[in-house]
């Protein structure tokens, strides 16, 4: 649980003063137990001096008690020892005291002086050993050194008499400075105590808080880690922290879970968690990018847009023992520390449906735009044009399928297919593009895509196959379409249209176009081709109304195929014709005619011409012709390579020209129907090409 | 339109019935697109799905192809009624299949077989067919998928 820097700074607070609160209890209890050792000892003291007070009057009476007793000639050894003893008494606590401190100095000095002068006045009684009597048998009297001995004593009475109560005063004095002293370190010890109950009593409360505060504090933790199992269990997204080593910290969210299909994701590595799921280059992206994230320099906002991640297509199993493909969506956000990045936390959200949605809402979009272009097209388009058109793409499409329906079961067999298809597919999207029918002609170009990468396999089956399959069953519903909108704009007309089959569904028929309706395709395809391509030309035609119905057809596939040709090897941009001191604009000429062995074709442009070594360098690049083969080629059979299947100029594939389909195609075609063609050119000058066609009923030697 | 991924999981139902059944995977032919009357050998297995999508699945082989397989299988007995139970076991692996990769976006009838007869199929409106030759061994088969 993270603390608020207000709890924190609290509970550091209330744990300082804890600690102040201790060490004052500990200087509270050194100081009580001095000031008591110094009570105990003033009290020793005090008693020392209130028994020393009692020593002068006791002295005082012993010496009266002594003198009385040589009055009366008693026994005195009694008394004096008793002296004696007070004596010695007094001198030893008095020695004491005088050490002691803390005593009045000047009252202690005037008791110091009266006993001095006590003191040789007692020595002189009590230095006496004799036998202070005489006895005699009547009587007894004082001896000599009795009766000095008297003179001593009771001089010593008097100066006791007359000394005592000046000595008890200055001992009461010191006795009353002690006492004081005494009570005012009882009361220090007092304050003293009650300062150390109070603080006891703070660092209860201290404690008291702190226990409170901890029980709150931990209260609060387990709160926040309930609402944290809460969110973890709940949230959609799958979170998680990844360490320097990339693993998987011990917290992650349930989602995940779900996501990944298993449960055991503490210590896992990123790379663990994804593997099997999704390609090895694809994981070794994804461990590359997580690799940057590390690094001190890396611009989040930066990481974020190059993230390879942010879309992940994985594979999972679906529990029923199948795979499924799911989208997820990982962000990364960088967990700082103050020794730099400290975790990464991935944030994983699965976006199948969003992608899913994406995706239908990108094929309507493309449906409604392909169909608005379709529209447009046919707007376009002549009715009959346009039924000429569908007429040959549903019987072009019968003939692909035809392809594809014959067996196949090797490589080769599947592989022969593809160069059939070709031709088939690219007369038709010439055809589509000449009407402006660019959604078709975009759908054939991607079935053209599919078979240029079918052609570069080194292995083929049945399986390569199937997504072309439904590709071509897309293109026919996508003709369908097209049939039913003419239909649809041919009654609009009030032009009544009979229906008709196509391939295996009812379908609808348009009228088939004649000579007219040819040179006006040509002639708009002429014009869009000039404009894709930025190229200026004009197409003359003449002749195309002798053209017999039978013919009209491979002319036209014909004539769609070279005028592209022209259009993008042909002609030049007008500054490369400028350069070469041409006109400004290009011509391409069209001329049929009847001759006498039946019709002639000559389709001519004023453009670059063929170059033989730069058709021998393409055959080369294209694979058609190793370089020994191409250096044995003469012009003649240079130019013969234009009508190879796959040969092309152009590296690049566009919709007009690359695929190496359109030469091969009219050859096909003229070859088809007995026809002959030949080609003609002076580099940077022309290309001619002359097609001769038997008259019909009639059949002419390839 | 009916996805590659949809057709590849009748596809692989197929070839994998031959892989588990006989040891012997089967292959797939040039695939293509049904023109006029579905082309029937003489024994056809055949599932009715709706849901997602709707229309038919059905497999459709000849006598001897099937002979070789029950004979591949240990089977001896090469009757009408074995015939019929093959191609329905295989009718079913497709649904099998079929359900283990779509879940509950495909509801799957249990198979229907006929056996000399012309079957009534109800091809569902706007979907054309697609038929894929099944190869095994020396003889072949057809898989068609006609789903909207």
């Amino acid at each position: 649980m993270l603390l608020s820097g207000v709890d924190r700074n609290r509970r550091l607070l209330t744990a300082a003063a804890g600690i102040v609160l201790a060490a004052v209890m500990g200087l509270v209890l050194i100081a009580g137990f001095r000031l008591a050792t110094q009570i105990r000892a003033n009290v020793g003291t005090l008693q020392q001096a209130s028994e020393l007070e009692a020593y002068p009057s006791a002295i005082s009476e012993q010496l009266t008690a002594l003198r009385q007793r040589l009055d009366t000639l008693e026994y005195t050894g009694h008394v004096h020892g008793e002296l004696a003893s007070s004596v010695r008494g007094f001198n030893r606590d008095f020695t004491a005291l005088e050490h002691q401190k803390g005593i009045d100095p000047t009252a202690m000095r005037a008791a110091v002086a009266l006993w001095t002068n006590y003191t040789p006045v007692l020595a002189k009684v009590l230095s006496y050993h004799g036998e202070p009597y005489s006895d005699t048998a009547t009587n007894s009297s004082l001896s000599r050194s009795g009766r000095v001995f008297y003179a001593h004593v009771r001089r010593a009475e008097l100066f006791a008499q007359a000394n005592a109560a000046a000595l008890h005063r200055e001992l009461a004095v010191v006795s009353a400075s002690l006492q004081a002293r005494t009570a005012a370190a009882a009361s220090r010890l007092r304050w003293l105590l009650s300062g150390g109950v109070l603080a006891v009593l703070l660092l209860g409360l201290a404690a008291a808080y702190l226990q409170v505060a901890r029980g709150r504090g931990e209260r609060a933790a387990r709160d926040a880690q309930d609402q944290t199992r809460d969110i973890l269990a709940t949230v959609r997204e799958g979170f998680f922290l990844l360490d320097a080593d990339y693993r998987i910290g011990a917290v992650w969210s349930q989602a995940l879970t779900t996501m990944f299909g298993r449960g055991d994701f503490a210590g896992l590595t990123f790379e663990e968690l994804l593997r099997d799921k999704v390609p090895t280059e694809t994981l070794n992206t994804a461990m590359k990018f997580i690799k940057l994230l590390w690094g001190e320099r890396a611009h989040e906002n930066l990481m974020k847009s190059i993230n390879p991640l942010g879309q992940l297509e994985v594979t999972m199993d679906n529990g029923r023992g199948g795979k499924e493909t799911r989208y997820l969506q990982f962000d990364f956000h960088r967990v700082m520390g103050p020794k730099g990045v400290k975790h990464v936390l991935c944030a994983v959200g699965d976006i199948t449906s969003s992608v899913m949605l994406t995706r239908e809402l990108h094929e309507a979009q493309e449906n409604a735009h392909s169909q608005i272009d379709m529209m447009v097209g046919m707007l376009h388009s002549d009715p009959l044009q346009l039924g000429s058109f569908l007429d040959s793409a549903s019987a072009g499409l019968k003939h692909v399928n035809a392809i594809l329906k014959e067996p196949a079961r090797t490589h080769a067999e599947f592989s022969k297919k593809l160069s059939g298809l070709a031709r088939e597919l690219h007369s038709m999207k010439g055809e589509a593009a000449a009407l402006n029918l660019m959604s078709i002609a975009q759908r054939v170009h991607h079935l053209e895509d599919m078979l240029a990468e079918l052609k570069a396999r080194s292995e083929l089956t049945g399986n390569d196959f199937l997504p072309l399959v439904l590709k071509l069953d897309e293109l026919l519903a996508h003709l369908r379409g097209v049939r039913e909108m003419t239909l649809k704009l041919s009654s609009l007309r009030e032009q009544p249209s009979p229906a008709d089959g196509t391939l295996s569904t009812p379908a609808l028929r348009v009228p088939t176009a004649g000579p007219e309706e040819l040179a006006s395709t040509l002639q708009s395809l002429a014009h869009k081709l000039a404009e894709d391509h930025g190229k200026d030309f004009k197409l003359a035609l003449s002749g195309l109304a002798q053209c017999p119905p039978a013919y009209l057809g491979m002319l036209k596939d014909c004539l769609i195929q070279m005028l592209r040709n022209a259009a993008v090897h042909g002609i030049e941009a007008n500054e490369v014709r400028r350069a070469g001191a041409k006109s400004g604009g290009g011509q391409v000429r069209v001329d049929f005619r009847r001759v006498e062995s039946g019709y002639e074709l000559t389709f001519e442009d004023d453009g670059a011409g063929l170059s033989p070594e730069a058709l021998k360098e393409a055959a080369v690049r294209k694979k058609l012709l190793s370089e020994e083969q191409a250096a044995q080629l003469d012009n003649r059979a240079a130019l013969a390579l234009i009508f190879k299947p796959g040969f092309s100029t152009r590296n690049e594939v566009s919709m007009d020209a690359g695929r190496g389909a359109g030469m091969d195609v009219v050859a096909k075609a003229v070859y088809g129907l007995g026809g002959r063609i030949g080609v003609s050119t002076n580099p940077g000058r022309y290309t001619r090409f002359k097609i001769a066609l038997p008259a019909l009923g009639e059949t002419a030697v390839a | 339109m009916l996805r590659e991924e949809e057709l590849k999981t009748f596809v692989d139902g197929t070839t994998r019935y031959f892989e588990v059944a006989a040891q012997q995977p089967a292959s797939i032919g040039s695939p293509y697109l049904l023109e006029g009357e579905p082309a029937m050998h003489d024994y056809t297995g055949m599932i009715s799905v709706s849901g997602k999508r709707e229309g038919v699945v059905y497999f459709t082989a000849p006598r001897a192809m099937l002979t070789v397989l029950l004979m591949k299988m240990q089977e001896s007995d090469f009757s009408h009624e074995s015939m019929r139970d093959l191609v329905g076991e295989v009718a079913n692996t497709i649904s099998g299949n079929a359900r283990r990769d779509f879940g509950h976006d495909f509801v799957i009838s249990v198979p229907s077989v006929f056996a000399g007869e012309k079957p009534q199929i109800s091809q569902p409106t706007g979907a054309r067919a697609f038929v894929i030759p099944i190869h095994w061994r020396s003889h072949s088969a057809k898989l068609v998928v006609s789903l909207t």
